[in-house]
């Protein structure tokens, strides 16, 4: 029965790890870069949705409505403005140090507007839950992984189906190639990285109806995602996808009978592993071997 | 010719300069004045932001209370007003120790007392030792502060966090066999008070035969208490005893909600006593348990006098926390009338080794403490019925009867 | 010989300031909170310049070199309060064994480049969060360790004193050190991996050897620092010992001074640890301290990534005699290194 709960729980939390590090492989697909201020945005996210609760009094999903054309725009301005003006010799390694940079600004602001006490947004709903075969699903939980869910989908139609999806992919492939076939690869590059933001925003959204969140919370998030797309194979959003609902799952069940803070180095167990056997990746990504 | 080293030499010395300037120009603050009616200042650092907020800025009311009230009768010693100098430690034992330093060495303070929560006690105390300091302080509930071999720390509230639930264990030992609850799940935060006020209740309850189910340990970071709340659940004990501070507590008892968990009995340490507790988790606080070192009832002669003041000055009745910031004003001005003096040196052993053989009267009840700082007493039992919070145990003090086996949440 | 006196112009020079500086610094302090603050400052030193063996050498920059402190912190604890080891003693073991640490930890680390090794980096600092915390039967968890004194009964100023010579004397080693391998055979081949790693590893240099090394070296010396901050401060605990903060203003200092020079870290080190320190007396902490550290830290890898001080004298360097810019994709920095470097290899 608890393994059975576990599983719920796990597949629950998996969703959401899921679409999470979508965003954070799309951007190390696009610029090969590794975005340290992802989760950072996430928190940020989930603080505005609280806020909005908490003085304007309205659903948290509601901020949605803001902040993912906010966070699409902010995204696109971190990758015009930004990372596109590094020196390419060392784009890779001073990317970090821009995102690390941004990700310590946002914890600050956040501290400094909200101060460091734990949040936590009250909802009428918060507390209910329904049976499902036995295991207790928790209804804020659901809409979380829904919203995950959703957003996955329409992550993955948007890059298949599209004219957009199309030259995004082409410029994830090869770049020079992408260019010369026509696509503006600066301006998709830029599009990408808004599209990266915007699952940082829909999960923050998500995250905050169930967890308690406070300004370093971020720290706890960027570890794990970071290991899911080493896992997953730098650069592949199905890879990462896979990765993170079994690492998800995972960290779950290892709940059991190792603990709560025991079972998250299963994500670090898992990156070490990856890199010192197949530093590739599990789940394709060619491009994880050359960085 | 013009290495880049050669700049660097440049550049470092006028840095070296730099340093030892700051070390010449630094610290000119004046020090603390001999008798005269210069105020008496008490540096004092809190944890106004990160994870102990919540109670740190309960005890620093506390305090502004206690500098209040002392001033509007006329200070002490005769005249000299009290002036705080608090610091904000970030819940940080290394800003804690960095603040103690700055408040004795620096700023030349007179007396110093202490911050909250008891991971942040330890470093603190060993400051003011080092410096000779006397260090009463509010909130070093565990065992492990009294045995850090401190000769000049002072506990000002009634009992040690393994002591907190003696009334409730008494109770249900008591209780006949059929009723006695069978098995128990302990979640306890990682941290020293929270840990030893479920694991002082959890000893107890075992030596009487009482099972123990589940037994977690979570990091005060912890925000997803799913799992947690699972195996309790799954577990299906007659009582669960939450060792929490105040976010984590309410997580706690929301995630077990949210599992349709109804045990006989809930008890969990400092968060049902918070007055947001109720709204943060929904009004669903019915018969949930917690030990309580201060009520506003309390028949104590100062007592009456501080929570009417308190009420005037804050607009809101005292709580806990700031009953134990106001508790440690009086013992230390206790100690500053019976030695006659408040500054650095020779005055501070003074205070001392008054208060290692004298009884101070307080809001608490009165306090005396054994050579490692130890208070000798228990606290009581709260229980929240319909609305409202009550004293059920010990009998002689209780506004309500205790509800067990408890009605649903 | 005017290479060797130009040489112990360059380096003799400030290593005699700076020698000064720390002999007088105690005597000079004016209360003790200064001196401990002087403590704060030359830990930070000790931290930059050896997070420099191998940010400055190989170009790799690490954020985990907090976790490597806090691993040389907690290993003297530890081996103080379950071993029974004197102090020092302590201290010394505890440096041997984070640096066989280091072997494989740099072996999963050095494998990888760029990126990854940042990833594995951060990793590092929060693994080592995750098992402090939880494995509390040894480490004390959440709860923290206390490391008893090393000298009982000494009053708190003298403690500072004591400690700032001995964090004094630990800065020199390192930077002699750090001066020993740079004009070595070992040195240049580690610069060459810094500049192009592949066209370094096809001349012949052993590049994941030399980079094992030297990560080797740089751990031992966070960890010595580390270990001393413990017996300095007397209280662990993991979220401050394994925090990431701690490896980003490490980062941020030797930046800021400069990676490519001897003295940089050391520089970046005083300039940021007083304006911490300055800043916490003078409008107490708040999160802004983070927002100014970001910042920064953006500013410096935007327009100075070499580091303000070498961006500066370039500058200056340009405006005074336009013959020396070149057309060439290097700045005037990197030209006057490979001058030096030239210099040395020839003496």
């Amino acid at each position: 029965m608890l393994v059975f709960q576990s599983v719920i729980l796990g597949l629950l939390l998996g969703g959401l790890y899921a679409l999470l590090a979508a965003g954070l492989t799309l951007y190390f697909g696009i610029m090969r870069v590794v975005m340290i201020a992802h989760s950072a945005f996430l928190i940020l996210a989930a603080y505005l949705a609280w806020w909005t609760n908490d003085r304007l009094g309205i659903d948290p999903l509601l901020s949605l409505v803001v902040t993912v054309p906010l966070f699409f725009g902010a995204g696109v301005l971190l990758q015009r403005g930004l990372l596109s003006r590094l020196r390419p010799a060392t784009l890779t390694m001073m990317s970090v140090l821009i995102t690390f940079a941004i990700a310590l600004m946002i914890e600050g602001l956040l501290g400094y507007a909200f101060s460091g006490t734990q949040r936590r947004i009250q909802l009428g709903y918060g507390t209910a839950s329904f049976d499902l075969f036995g295991a207790r699903v928790a209804v804020v939980k659901l809409i979380a992984f829904a919203l995950a869910a959703v957003s996955l989908a329409a992550l993955y139609t948007l890059m298949k189906r599209t004219q957009f999806g199309w030259a995004l992919r082409a410029t994830i492939q090869h770049r020079d190639a992408a260019r010369l076939v026509g696509i503006d690869t600066e301006r998709t590059a830029g599009y990408g990285f808004g599209l990266g933001l915007a699952t940082a925003a829909v999960g923050g959204t998500a995250l905050s109806l169930d967890t308690t969140i406070y300004p370093s919370l971020h720290w706890h998030w960027i570890g794990p995602l970071m290991a899911i797309i080493v896992v997953g194979g730098l650069g592949s959003v199905p890879g990462a996808a896979a990765a993170a609902l079994l690492l998800g799952l995972a960290q779950s069940l290892l709940q059991i009978p190792m603990g709560a803070t025991w079972a998250q180095t299963v994500f670090y167990v898992a990156l070490f592993a990856t890199l010192a056997v197949r530093p590739q990746g599990f789940f394709g990504g060619r491009l994880a071997q050359r960085f | 010719m013009r290495s880049p080293a050669r700049r660097t030499t440049g550049a470092l010395a006028l840095c070296a300069s730099l340093m030892l300037g700051l070390a010449a120009c630094g610290g000119s603050d004046d020090g603390g004045g001999e008798g005269g009616d210069d105020p008496i200042v008490v540096g004092i650092s809190l944890p106004l932001t990160g994870d102990f907020s919540e109670p740190g800025k309960g005890v620093q009311e506390g305090y502004e209370a206690w500098a209040k009230i002392t001033n509007d009768k006329g200070g002490l010693l005769g005249g000299r007003k009290i002036e705080l100098k608090i610091l904000d430690d970030q819940s940080n034992a290394d800003r804690v120790v960095a603040d103690y330093e700055q408040l004795i060495g620096s700023d030349q303070v007179d007396l110093v007392v202490g911050p909250f929560s008891t991971r942040l006690v330890v470093p603190s105390a060993r400051v003011a030792q080092e410096y000779g300091m006397l260090f009463v302080e509010p909130a070093g509930a565990a065992a492990e502060v009294f045995n850090q071999g401190f000769k000049n720390l002072f506990y000002a509230a009634p009992a040690v966090a393994d002591d907190h639930y003696n009334h409730l264990a008494e109770y249900l030992l008591a209780l006949p066999a059929g009723e006695k609850p069978k098995t128990v799940a302990y979640a306890a935060m990682d941290d020293p008070f929270a840990q030893g006020t479920a694991y002082g209740l959890k000893k107890k309850l075992e030596a009487g035969g009482v099972k123990t189910v589940v037994d977690e340990v979570y990091p005060p970071n912890t925000t997803d208490f799913g799992s947690i709340a699972a195996k309790i659940a799954a577990a299906k004990p007659d009582m669960v005893v939450g060792g929490s501070q105040y976010q984590d507590g309410v997580n706690l008892i929301v995630a077990l909600q949210q599992l349709n968990y109804q045990p006989k009995l809930a008890a969990f340490s400092t968060a049902p006593t918070n007055p947001e507790f109720a709204k943060a988790i929904g009004n669903k606080t019915e018969g949930i348990l917690s030990p309580t070192g201060y009520s506003q009832d309390a028949p104590y002669e100062s007592n009456k006098e501080f929570v009417e003041k308190f009420k005037a000055q804050f607009g809101k009745a005292p709580e806990e926390d700031q009953a134990n910031g106001y508790t440690t004003g009086q013992v230390v001005g206790a100690a500053v009338e019976a030695a006659g003096c408040a500054e650095q040196g020779d005055c501070q052993q003074k205070m001392i080794d008054w208060l290692h053989s004298n009884t101070v009267d307080t809001v608490v009840g009165p306090l005396k403490w054994d050579a490692t700082g130890k208070p000798q007493g228990a606290h009581m039992i709260q229980q929240w019925v319909g609305n409202d919070i009550k004293i059920v145990l010990p009998a002689d003090a209780k506004e309500a009867d205790l509800v067990y086996p408890k009605p649903a949440w | 010989m005017p290479n060797a006196s130009k040489s112990l112009l360059s380096y003799g020079l400030p290593a005699l300031v700076l020698i000064v500086a720390i002999a007088l610094f105690p005597s000079l302090a004016p209360n003790p909170y200064i001196l401990s603050s002087g403590v704060i400052v030359l830990n930070w030193a000790v931290l930059a310049t050896a997070w420099n063996f191998v940010g400055g050498f190989t170009g790799y920059i690490s954020l985990g070199h907090g976790a490597l402190a806090g691993l040389g912190g907690y290993a003297t604890g530890l081996l103080i309060t379950k071993a029974d080891l004197p102090s020092f003693g302590a201290l010394i073991v505890a440096a041997v064994l984070v640096a066989a640490l280091a072997v494989p930890i740099g072996y999963a680390a050095l494998r990888v480049r760029g990126a990854s090794f940042v990833i594995v980096s951060i990793a590092l600092v929060l693994i080592l969060l995750l098992v402090f915390q939880s494995w509390s039967s040894v480490t004390g968890g959440s709860r923290g360790l206390v490391v008893p004194r090393p000298f009982p009964g000494m009053l708190r100023p003298d403690h500072h004193r004591a400690f700032f010579f001995l964090y004094g004397g630990l800065l020199l080693l390192a930077l002699a050190t750090w001066w020993l391998l740079d004009r070595s055979r070992f040195g240049m081949g580690l610069k060459a991996i810094r500049e192009d790693e592949d066209k370094a590893e096809s001349l012949g240099t052993p590049t994941f050897a030399y980079k094992l090394t030297v990560f080797v070296v740089s751990a031992a010396f966070t960890a010595l620092a580390g270990g001393l901050y413990a017996l300095w401060f007397g209280d662990l605990d993991p979220v401050f010992q394994f925090s990431v903060l701690t490896g980003s203003y490490i980062v941020l200092m030797a930046l800021l001074g400069g990676v490519r020079n001897l003295y940089g870290p050391v520089l970046g080190a005083i300039v940021v640890g007083v304006a911490l320190e300055y800043f916490k007396v003078e409008f107490g902490n708040s999160p802004l301290h983070l927002v100014t550290t970001g910042l920064l830290l953006g500013l410096v890898v935007m327009f100075m990534p070499d580091g303000v001080i070498p961006s500066l004298t370039a500058l200056v360097k340009r405006l005074r005699n336009r013959e020396d810019s070149s057309i060439r994709e290097v700045t005037a920095a990197d030209l006057a290194e490979q001058r030096r470097e030239r210099e040395a290899a020839k003496s």
